[in-house]
């Protein structure tokens, strides 16, 4: 039944989704909600191997921007995860989803931690139970996210 | 409690100074539908909300406002950085740059200073959740009015990405209000105040 004076938006269904790596570059993990912009369809892409060296060599570098990446990439997949779940408790369906991307966000953290430098505080206290745990402080470790030096 | 990841939710990487360009992409940083406004309004929202699940929407999409805000601000200090005082004078930069250097401040593309005046926190999830609504339209139509004018593909990139959220969150505010006028009578969505009067709601609940 319609109802005047007042809003309807359809609720969606889950129908498919894209591919983790995908998803981050159409900013949207659903393809029914990627509505681009006609002033906009210039090809995507997050150039992957476009950075600029900074001090250290290029390989270490080059490793750290394809973690960083991947981090980014399995983080938004849950990000959007989460806002579709928010208005769709009761959709059963999505445990393993959850389970996975929240199995490899954690590995991938864990890996940067180990690597590069810890993204977050706890990254950083794991760090402290393994042996041997860092020799200084690493909290201030790598550059800020704003620098760009690490996409 | 919020937990800080020391990342950028998608990634910004420009290596062309360009003061024009950061000087009307700071109007998503403190401009009125810009991502700090989202955020404050999201975020100031929630407390009375009375549906349980769209409080906590409230807190998922507030929050990641926070790191679109940081993506923006990302943004402008990659593209002032190298700035030098000619270029900031022949792009009009200069009038920024006098108050505030290349330091980041919430303002609009035209110099208005970011204001809670901007967004509202109604007390009634309606009306609130209608805001909302328009909300994530009006920051949209910026983000498209930011693609119409801006070249640099690799601003483009980010850009494409915070319009496409937008979008996304357009549609769970959507079904946000749906989850509230499904607890209310369709007969009268209007009778009362559902963030406000409780004994209301609680009542119309039991009748069944």
């Amino acid at each position: 039944m319609e109802h005047l004076a007042i809003p309807t938006i359809p609720v969606q269904t889950w129908n498919s989704v894209y591919e983790v790596k995908d998803a981050l570059r159409e900013g949207t993990i659903f393809p029914d909600l990627n509505l681009p912009f006609f002033a906009a369809e210039d090809a995507n892409g997050i150039k992957e191997d476009s950075f600029h060296s900074i001090s250290e060599n290029a390989d270490a570098q080059k490793r750290r921007e394809t973690l960083m990446l991947k981090i980014q990439q399995i983080s938004f997949y849950m990000d959007d995860l989460r806002l579709y779940l928010d208005t769709h408790p009761d959709d059963s369906g999505r445990a393993e989803d959850i389970k996975e991307a929240g199995g490899i966000r954690r590995e991938l953290l864990k890996d940067f931690a180990r690597e590069c430098y810890p993204l977050t505080f706890d990254c950083m206290a794991e760090l402290y139970g393994q042996s041997p745990y860092p020799a200084k402080y690493v909290w201030q470790d790598g550059p800020m996210p704003w620098e760009g030096a690490c996409v | 409690m919020w937990i800080y990841e020391k990342r950028l939710q998608f990634p910004v990487k420009i290596t062309k100074t360009c003061p024009k360009t950061a000087q009307m992409i700071i109007s998503q940083y403190g401009g009125p539908d810009g991502e700090l406004s989202a955020s404050m309004r999201y975020l100031s929202q929630r407390y009375t909300m009375p549906v349980r699940e769209v409080g906590g929407l409230l807190t998922d999409i507030g929050t990641e406002e926070l790191a679109h805000m940081e993506i923006i601000c990302a943004m402008v200090y990659q593209l002032t950085k190298n700035l030098t005082i000619e270029e900031a004078q022949a792009a009009g930069f200069d009038v920024y740059y006098i108050d505030h250097t290349t330091a980041l401040w919430p303002q609009a593309a035209a110099g208005l200073p970011f204001s809670a005046v901007e967004f509202q926190s109604k007390g009634d999830s309606i009306t609130d959740l209608t805001e909302d609504l328009a909300a994530e339209q009006k920051a949209r139509t910026v983000y498209d009015n930011l693609l119409r004018m801006i070249p640099d593909p690799e601003v483009r990139e980010p850009l494409k990405f915070l319009r496409a959220r937008e979008i996304v969150h357009f549609q769970r505010f959507g079904e946000a209000l749906e989850r509230v006028k499904s607890r209310l009578d369709s007969n009268n969505y209007y009778y009362f105040n559902p963030e406000f009067d409780k004994s209301m709601q609680r009542k119309e609940a039991k009748e069944r």
